[in-house]
């Protein structure tokens, strides 16, 4: 198998983008990793294009991809992995490069969920992920999915709402420097603590907002990395895990076994372990999310979370700085575009040039966890060819 | 002549002034069935055919027949009458019901419902009466609209008056059913029980009163004009399903667009779902539920069969949605509740307390309830009901 490199990065600001259609914010992605291309970029060069989004706002998302970036003589192929969308796409996108089919793919990742009122998300994204007789109509919500692990996680771990509460803290304040990022504000426990409850244990500041936005990134073959740029960040591993689809048929609800799977596929591809890694974007739609992927993704030991937030660890400056974009929590998470942001972040990240720069970092982790807590994808980047 | 064999009474926890209130999750189906287990218990072999009495039917085109069978456990061959009516009719489809027939009489307001099984053994219900008339002093037409004509003097001279005088009834009633505690004291020999019901269902009621009164005696159903009498010939076997009451949860309704349906999806549930039954693999064993194609355990795709599932557990887990989700009254509570003596865990939403109410390791048991109205659509599953609550109705009848 080739070796895959990244070698640009791009990405539209996270916010409610009204006045932008998916239209112009893929585009505008596409551009933007374009230009972040030490040496440049002929887009005919691009061979094949992986497109990740989870719902379809103006219709049929390849053609769209391909239209409305100029792209009409190459395949183009829509990857829906629920939330696990974006690392999805790249992991399709190195497969097809890594196989020596193609040299130079294009993987974009977008998603307008503003595009809908903000309830009506609700039952959109519960079509997508509930069984229509059986758990659809109970009103099982997209946090409420999340909800009946964490809650069982706070019932036989011992962690905390204020464990909970430290994560949005500590992304938020990530996000600061970040100016793609969607709430740019420091909150504090306090506050977190005692936001109004969207679903118990969740109150509003530990959940993700409701987020527009695309990112891009330029996967090509070490064969042709020398073209386009000198610093490039390696694919070294990628993970896909799944579950059973209903919680009821989940045995341990302490824990996302899709996660477990996915992060031990990409950890053996790479051939390193959870304590190689420097610096990690991890799935915080919902602040409980990050503390139990602590474990699943082996950064703590089990029902180690607590004890690894309060010792500052995943703080930039920490052993394994967790988030420093700011996370899905603080910058945003418009589902097919979250999984490549986290690529975007990275590949920075690994350059050096991150806005919340983690010193030195040479190995890099992505990871989404989505749906009805049933899909899992995990990448490994490093600017170490390996 | 008929035999009561056997009484069940059901009223939903939650009360206002005027009476019980049915909760979200409750409707006539869902309260027919809860009152008609309590009739039963490990009756059910002897039921040959229903008749369903109410003015509050859901599924005026059809539908309600087949959940009230599966939610009473029945066969789908037992015939179901579904008749319009308030006490009078319930009384006479009791006085006049062959043996094996289990008569079930549902209200909404106030709400609550009554079930009798008919058979062979019990006290008789003797000398039926019936006086039919006219005047229609409250109208709900095909719009469904309720109107009240707003007369009580006219009412009472005219329509119950003259009712119960064309009865010529030789002697006092002990117990009236679907009108008030007042007229009822006026019409009465001695005080009669005080029933929490005045619809079709307050004839079951009436009689369960009797239980009250420890001794048999003339009971009389008035609806409007139109009035019927039976007298009962001992005190009859009575199993209340009466929770005791509670101020109704604060709910937010939630306005939205439908909630969306697929029929198809509806119809391949429909019997594990409302029977309360797990597929159990031809092969192993192993229960699913829902019932799969594939087992869980030993990926024998030959089949499986309905069997039931136990009807109370404890909770793994559970979560309170307070955010407003369109069409759903909220805050709701979700739980996965372990169901005993079983591998088997179920989704089911909480019934019975208020939001958040509900702990991990909490018990409770599975009842019949209406998940959700969708597309106009309801849809029958089951929820889980706290001990907490069922406890305390326990103690509030000793």
């Amino acid at each position: 198998m080739k070796r895959v490199a990244i070698v640009g990065a791009g990405m539209t600001q996270f916010k409610e983008h009204f006045g932008l259609g998916i239209k112009e914010l893929v585009p505008m992605a596409v551009s933007e990793m374009e230009a972040s291309l030490d040496k440049g970029l002929d887009r005919a060069k691009i061979e094949a294009a992986w497109f990740g989004e989870l719902t379809t706002s103006d219709g049929f998302p390849s053609g769209i991809l391909a239209d409305s970036c100029g792209l009409m003589d190459i395949p183009v192929t829509r990857i829906e992995n629920a939330c696990a969308t974006g690392n999805d796409a790249v992991r399709n996108a190195s497969y097809a490069v890594g196989a020596g089919v193609i040299d130079v793919a294009l993987v974009v990742g977008a998603d307008k969920v503003r595009e809908s009122s903000a309830r009506g998300t609700f039952w959109e994204w519960a079509g997508l992920t509930r069984d229509l007789a059986w758990d659809y109509p109970l009103g099982l919500v997209a946090p409420a999915n999340f909800a009946l692990h964490v809650a069982r996680y706070l019932h036989e771990s011992g962690a905390t709402r204020e464990h909970m509460a430290m994560v949005a803290v500590k992304n938020h304040r990530h996000a600061l420097t970040n100016p793609k990022a969607q709430l740019r504000y420091e909150i504090t426990i306090e506050q977190v603590l005692a936001a109004p409850t969207v679903v118990a244990p969740f109150g509003l500041l530990d959940c993700t907002p409701q987020s527009d936005g695309a990112a891009a990134l330029l996967l090509v073959s070490e064969d042709v990395v020398d073209q386009y740029t000198d610093h490039p960040v390696w694919v070294r591993g990628t993970g896909l895990g799944l579950d059973r689809v209903m919680h009821q048929h989940k045995r341990d609800m302490t824990s996302f076994p899709p996660t477990v799977k996915a992060s031990k596929a990409a950890y053996a591809m790479a051939g390193i372990g959870p304590g190689d890694v420097d610096v990690a974007e991890v799935h915080d739609c919902f602040s409980g999310v990050e503390l139990i992927s602590y474990e699943d993704l082996g950064f703590a030991e089990k029902f180690g979370a607590a004890a690894l937030i309060e010792s500052g660890a995943t703080t930039i400056g920490g052993s394994i700085p967790v988030n420093p974009s700011g996370g899905l929590k603080a910058k945003g998470h418009p589902p097919g575009a979250t999984g490549v942001a986290q690529c975007v972040e990275l590949f920075e990240q690994l350059r050096g040039h991150s806005t919340n720069q983690v010193d030195g970092a040479r190995i890099g982790l992505a990871h989404n966890i989505g749906g009805p807590t049933a899909v899992s994808a995990v990448t490994v980047l490093s600017n170490q060819k390996g | 002549m008929t035999n009561v064999s056997a009484v069940g009474t059901y009223l939903p926890v939650w009360a206002t002034k005027a009476g019980r209130v049915t909760g979200p999750d409750e409707d006539v189906v869902t309260m027919a069935v809860e009152a008609g287990l309590a009739a039963l218990g490990d009756r059910s072999g002897e039921v040959r055919n229903i008749v369903l009495v109410s003015r509050d039917l859901p599924l005026i085109e059809g539908g309600n027949s087949a959940a009230v069978l599966a939610g009473l456990g029945l066969d789908a061959h037992v015939p179901v009458v579904e008749q319009l009516g308030g006490a009078p009719a319930t009384l006479d489809a009791i006085a006049n019901a062959a043996a094996g027939t289990l008569v079930l009489a549902a209200d909404l307001a106030p709400a609550g419902a009554g079930a009798v099984l008919v058979s062979h053994d019990g006290p008789s219900l003797t000398e039926p009466g019936r006086v039919t008339r006219s005047l229609p002093i409250t109208s709900r037409g095909r719009d469904g609209e309720r109107r009240d004509y707003a007369d009580p003097r006219l009412e009472l001279q005219r329509g119950l008056h003259v009712a119960v005088d064309a009865l010529e009834l030789q002697d006092k009633p002990v117990v009236v059913a679907g009108t008030t505690v007042k007229i009822a004291r006026e019409l009465c020999a001695g005080t009669p029980p005080e029933l929490p019901v005045a619809g079709a269902s307050a004839a079951v009621f009436a009689l369960a009163g009797l239980e009250q009164i420890g001794a048999g005696g003339l009971v009389l159903a008035v609806e409007q004009a139109s009035a019927a009498a039976a007298r009962l010939g001992g005190v009859p076997t009575v199993v209340r399903n009466e929770l005791a009451q509670r101020e109704p949860a604060r709910l937010r309704d939630n306005p939205g667009p439908d909630i969306a349906i697929s029929l198809a999806a509806y119809d391949r549930a429909f019997e594990a779902k409302v029977r309360w039954e797990a597929g159990s693999c031809n092969a192993c064993g192993t229960l699913a539920f829902p019932p799969r194609l594939r087992c869980f355990e030993c990926g024998s795709e030959a089949g499986w069969s309905l069997t039931p599932l136990p009807r109370t557990g404890e909770v793994y887990s559970c979560v309170t949605v307070h955010v407003p989700v369109p069409g759903l009254p909220t805050p709701y509570s979700l739980a996965i509740v372990q169901l005993d003596g079983t591998e088997v865990r179920a989704l089911v939403k909480v019934t019975g307390v208020g939001p958040g109410e509900i702990a991990i390791g909490d018990r409770g048991s599975l009842v019949l309830r209406r998940v959700a109205v969708r597309s106009g659509i309801p849809d029958y599953g089951y929820a889980l009901l706290p001990d907490a609550v069922a406890g305390s109705a326990e103690e509030e009848s000793r």
